[in-house]
């Protein structure tokens, strides 16, 4: 097995390009997990976005209204699940995993009732999301591998990222969020609507399930599979516990999903089964999930052992 | 007694009310929902063929409900019921065509006892997770589902593939498949296997002691904690009894509707035994109620497609469309503690 040519400058584009659902995804995570709920229905919010986004992409022939409807579309699915958990009292892992069949029902119908096929459907017609050229970086063999052609969704997605983290460490809103999630008593009684904010972060959720849904139908590829998430919603929400719900280091959790993701691709041509390919990426996600609240626990003994003596 | 007969006035009213929904559904896409229903049902218990698919689905779903079940009843939201079915299915067959000379009673029993024995070892993984390091049981289930899924796909496509150019096990021995009594349904004995499987169930949950640690912890792990019952046995207990029902549910899937392994047989079984579970409030004395009417709905799918055009996904909408509205009524088995909260606060009103 020659190690450089699957450890070669190429694999860092590749495993951006993996992992920027998966980072989509734990961001819809993250922001809900800082207002004391799990959102097990990413899968659903980002399956039915997939959906509308190549529907709408394929019917008007443009990407903006394409990504516009995902989000909204996104928003919608994460408001059932909102009214249904806050309104509703519905336990919220029920309701999560309710809404991801509602969303392989529902796409699975609509693949059927509106495009007229069972299974995929891939169609030139379908405008994707433009990826961004720069030429003077094709001089550069290395520059132009690394850094030329990503898609918009790519850098949306590290925006994102740094955006997050400044909403959530660096402003009012974030803080009196993060209260809600620490202590959602103690914030009601310093006058925070709790209700409130968790409709706010589901809806923002909402919006970022769009994306990741839009991206992955429309700019990742150019189709849309019955449940073409295969997961990723939910490596998505291992890598927000991974991170801890901070969006910096759920971002460095899904960056390790997508470089496994990669590996995995190139270890196929060295003859490894495919099965054993396909599976590596959960595997992992598994087990990094069990090894980074591993590490949590030990911390939180060693916290306390500290101040009990 | 007011309380348990609103329950099932919830239900009936749910069930009312998505079915209403579908029709609404159907009557947009311009088809007629009278007569969608009408095949539907006709599809699903009229003839032999239709009556005998309804309860060749009944069995898988019904295991694969008490499966969620028994996990919930600890407070584990067990979604790899899939997983722990494909694994007990493929572990079955493997025992099926391996141990050919064995006699057959003898046989199935071995081919059942491995099946639940891998279905239990599967499922000590995520409840060893939950248990010991408070990882999200949901996460690490449906992932590993996956894991489960190509697991079984690499044996029946390398290893132990029948090499017929068809991704399936070699046949079990004839003498290990269970008897098909509505031919040409694939209705067979494995509804009797099934039944006694759930009544053993619900023997060891409400009678047994293991039943009681279960209710205990699921319902308050502190409380348990406090009055001696350890809350991290109970949970991976629990999670062994769920994951050996699963194996059962796959097992049975081999030995008597298919006779071999097929990859990706199953295509979302345990997921709808789980929405029956849901939808029911982990009720296990309704359990098996609900998984026939998910059977009904999903064998005269097919039929209601076939007559009328309706696209058979559409009942799986309604199926979702329903379990969403089951959940927001303060679920049952999950918001107990609001629940009580919500009736104390009556009672001092």
């Amino acid at each position: 097995m020659d190690l450089s040519s699957i450890f070669d400058y190429t694999l860092i584009y590749a495993t951006i390009r993996a992992a920027t659902p998966i980072l989509f995804a734990a961001l819809a995570a993250v922001i809900t997990q800082q207002g004391d709920i799990t959102n097990i229905g990413t899968e659903g919010i980002m399956l039915t976005s997939a959906f509308v986004a190549v529907l709408v992409s394929f019917t008007t022939g443009s990407w903006i209204l394409a990504l516009l409807a995902a989000m909204i579309a996104g928003v919608l699915t994460a408001l059932i699940i909102a009214v249904a958990h806050i309104k509703y009292k519905a336990d919220i892992t029920a309701i999560g995993t309710a809404i991801n069949i509602f969303a392989l029902a529902i796409t699975k119908f609509g693949i059927k009732q509106f495009l007229g096929t069972t299974g995929s459907f891939t169609s030139p017609k379908i405008v994707g999301i433009p990826r961004i050229n720069i030429p003077f970086l094709q001089n550069n063999k290395y520059l132009n591998g690394i850094f030329n052609n990503w898609s918009l969704m790519e850098i949306l997605g590290i925006i994102m990222v740094f955006a997050l983290t400044f909403l959530l460490y660096r402003t009012v809103w974030g803080l009196r969020l993060r209260s809600v999630g620490h202590f959602p008593m103690a914030a009601e009684t310093a006058g925070i609507n709790v209700n409130k904010m968790k409709y706010q972060v589901m809806v923002i959720s909402g919006i970022l399930g769009g994306m990741a849904g839009a991206h992955l139908s429309i700019g990742y590829s150019q189709m849309f599979i019955e449940n073409m998430t295969n997961g990723r919603g939910f490596m998505g929400v291992a890598a927000m516990f991974f991170g801890g719900a901070n969006p910096i280091f759920a971002w460095v959790g899904s960056l390790l999903f997508g470089f496994v993701d990669s590996i995995g691709g190139r270890l196929q041509a060295y003859g490894w089964p495919s099965q054993f390919v396909l599976m590596l990426p959960y595997i992992i996600t598994v087990a990094v999930l069990a090894v980074s609240l591993w590490s949590n626990a030990k911390k939180e003994e060693k916290k306390k052992s500290s101040l009990t003596i | 007694m007011t309380k348990s007969a609103n329950k099932y006035l919830n239900l009936l009213l749910t069930t009312l009310v998505s079915i209403l929904i579908g029709a609404v559904i159907m009557l947009i896409l311009g088809h007629n929902p009278i007569q969608a229903y009408f095949q539907l049902f006709k599809g699903a218990f009229v003839g032999k063929l239709n009556l005998g698919t309804t309860l060749q689905k009944f069995v898988p779903l019904l295991l694969t409900a008490i499966a969620f079940v028994v996990s919930s009843r600890a407070g584990v939201f067990n979604v790899g019921v899939e997983g722990e079915l494909y694994l007990g299915a493929i572990a079955a067959a493997w025992v099926g065509f391996t141990f050919t000379n064995l006699p057959g009673p003898l046989l199935i029993l071995f081919c059942i006892v491995v099946a639940a024995i891998i279905g239990a070892l599967w499922s000590f993984i995520p409840s060893s997770l939950k248990a010991y390091l408070g990882v999200n049981e949901v996460c690490v289930t449906i992932l590993m589902n996956y894991v489960a899924k190509y697991i079984t796909s690499y044996l029946v496509n390398g290893p132990w593939s029948a090499k017929t150019g068809v991704p399936q096990t070699p046949a079990i021995a004839a003498q290990a498949k269970l008897t098909q009594f509505m031919k040409p349904s694939q209705a067979n004995t494995g509804l009797f296997i099934g039944i006694a499987v759930v009544i053993i169930v619900y023997w060891i949950l409400t009678r047994s002691n293991w039943g009681y640690k279960f209710t205990t912890v699921g319902l308050n792990p502190f409380h348990a904690e406090y009055v001696g019952i350890n809350p991290k046995n109970s949970i991976i207990n629990a999670m062994f009894l769920s994951g050996a029902v699963g194996g059962i549910a796959g097992a049975i899937e081999v030995l008597g509707t298919y006779g071999y392994f097929l990859d990706n047989f199953s295509s979302g079984i345990a997921f709808d035994g789980m929405l029956a579970a849901l939808i029911v409030k982990n009720d296990i004395k309704m359990v098996p109620f609900m998984a026939f009417f998910l059977a009904v709905l999903k064998s005269g799918a097919l039929g209601m497609e076939r007559y009328t055009g309706v696209p058979k996904s559409i009942v799986d909408t309604i199926i979702a469309i329903f379990i969403i509205f089951a959940t927001m009524e303060a679920l049952f088995a999950f918001n107990k503690k609001k629940k009580a909260k919500e009736k104390t606060t009556e009672e001092q009103m």
